[in-house]
């Protein structure tokens, strides 16, 4: 195993669990219900979730008529709102873009 | 599950369960990336084992490959990550009060984005915080990501180009696992903060970069929650 790899493997990773660990040590209970940072930390999750989505989607728009996205899209959307499961939606939404690049 | 009961380690397990299904074939396609570039099989799963960040992980190849230097290659990785500050204060608030985080030097390591996104999405439902849970929880989806880079690492570099399609779709189950949480924490008084948040997020990567469009839709899409939620509850 090459040292550099292993050395920024060891840089990033320890910055990055920092990144997930310091800010939980944080005190949040004497936060104003309704201020503008219990605001901000309440919108972080749509919002952290909506922009992942939207960058990884983002690729699948690049070249021609994305027909695989919107199918597997369509495919996400509707078995989410048929049986409110997380993992059926995302396995529907896997095969119904798979299906469509295969059928096209 | 009430909301009057902890949850377990076995209900964070079982929580994981789609994330695992997406981890899977997207460590597996790094393993085969990371092989395919020229590292070795330990190398690859060192940088699972060690950041655990999928996406800095597929940009640390590129940079590897391209012989950036190695303070550039750590400081551009680390930018990348840097979103995951904001995790660990909105779980904690919406977690509420009397949320223990004793052991959170522990469990924190494995509060990915998806992670993040299912615990959020757990508690939304109405489903207590508990350690327990976040260590199934990030047990599960860890293990699936180190056995799919090991397995991608094994097979090597090019094991899916006699398989485009399925390939595609397994490349696929990252944005469909993202909608699917957005899908589970949704509700009508957060729609002005995913517009803007992906709004924003095309407008900068179009015209800055794919890692400045990540910080910047989600700082636009909280602040549009302070702006637009005011007496509102957010959550």
């Amino acid at each position: 195993m090459r040292a550099e790899i292993l050395t920024l493997a060891l840089i990033v990773g320890a910055f990055t669990w920092a990144f997930r660990y310091l800010p939980l040590r944080a005190d949040l209970s004497r936060l104003p219900e309704g201020g503008r940072l219990s605001r901000f930390l309440a919108a972080t999750g749509p919002a952290a979730i909506a922009t992942l989505f939207t960058a990884s989607a983002l690729p699948y728009l690049q070249g021609s008529l994305p027909l695989p996205l919107i199918l597997g899209t369509g495919a996400v959307l509707a078995v989410f709102v048929a049986t409110r499961s997380v993992v059926g939606a995302t396995m529907a939404g896997s095969a119904g873009y798979g299906l469509t690049i295969w059928m096209t | 599950m009430t909301a009057q009961t902890s949850p377990t380690f076995l209900d964070g397990l079982l929580t994981g369960v789609p994330i695992v299904l997406g981890y899977f074939p997207i460590a597996f396609a790094f393993g085969v990336a990371a092989t395919g570039q020229g590292l070795s099989p330990v190398e690859a799963f060192a940088l699972s084992l060690i950041i655990y960040a999928g996406a800095a992980q597929f940009l640390a190849l590129a940079l590897v490959t391209s012989g950036a230097p190695l303070l550039v290659a750590a400081f551009t990785l680390i930018a990348m990550n840097l979103r995951h500050v904001l995790y660990g204060p909105a779980l904690m608030k919406r977690a509420g009060p009397g949320a223990r985080r004793r052991h959170a030097w522990a469990w924190a390591f494995g509060l990915t984005d998806e992670v993040f996104g299912a615990a959020l999405g757990q508690l939304a439902r109405g489903r207590r915080f508990s350690e327990p849970f976040m260590f199934g929880l990030g047990l599960a989806a860890y293990a699936s990501w180190l056995s799919g880079t090991a397995l991608g690492a094994y097979a090597g570099g090019g094991a899916l180009a006699d398989w485009p399609v399925l390939e595609a779709a397994l490349g696929f189950m990252l944005p469909a696992l993202f909608l699917a949480l957005l899908l589970s924490i949704l509700s009508r008084a957060q729609l002005p903060v995913i517009a803007v948040a992906a709004g924003a997020t095309v407008l900068v990567t179009l015209f800055w970069s794919a890692t400045a469009g990540i910080l910047a839709g989600m700082i636009a899409g909280a602040l549009a929650g302070v702006l637009g939620l005011r007496g509102r509850h957010a959550g």
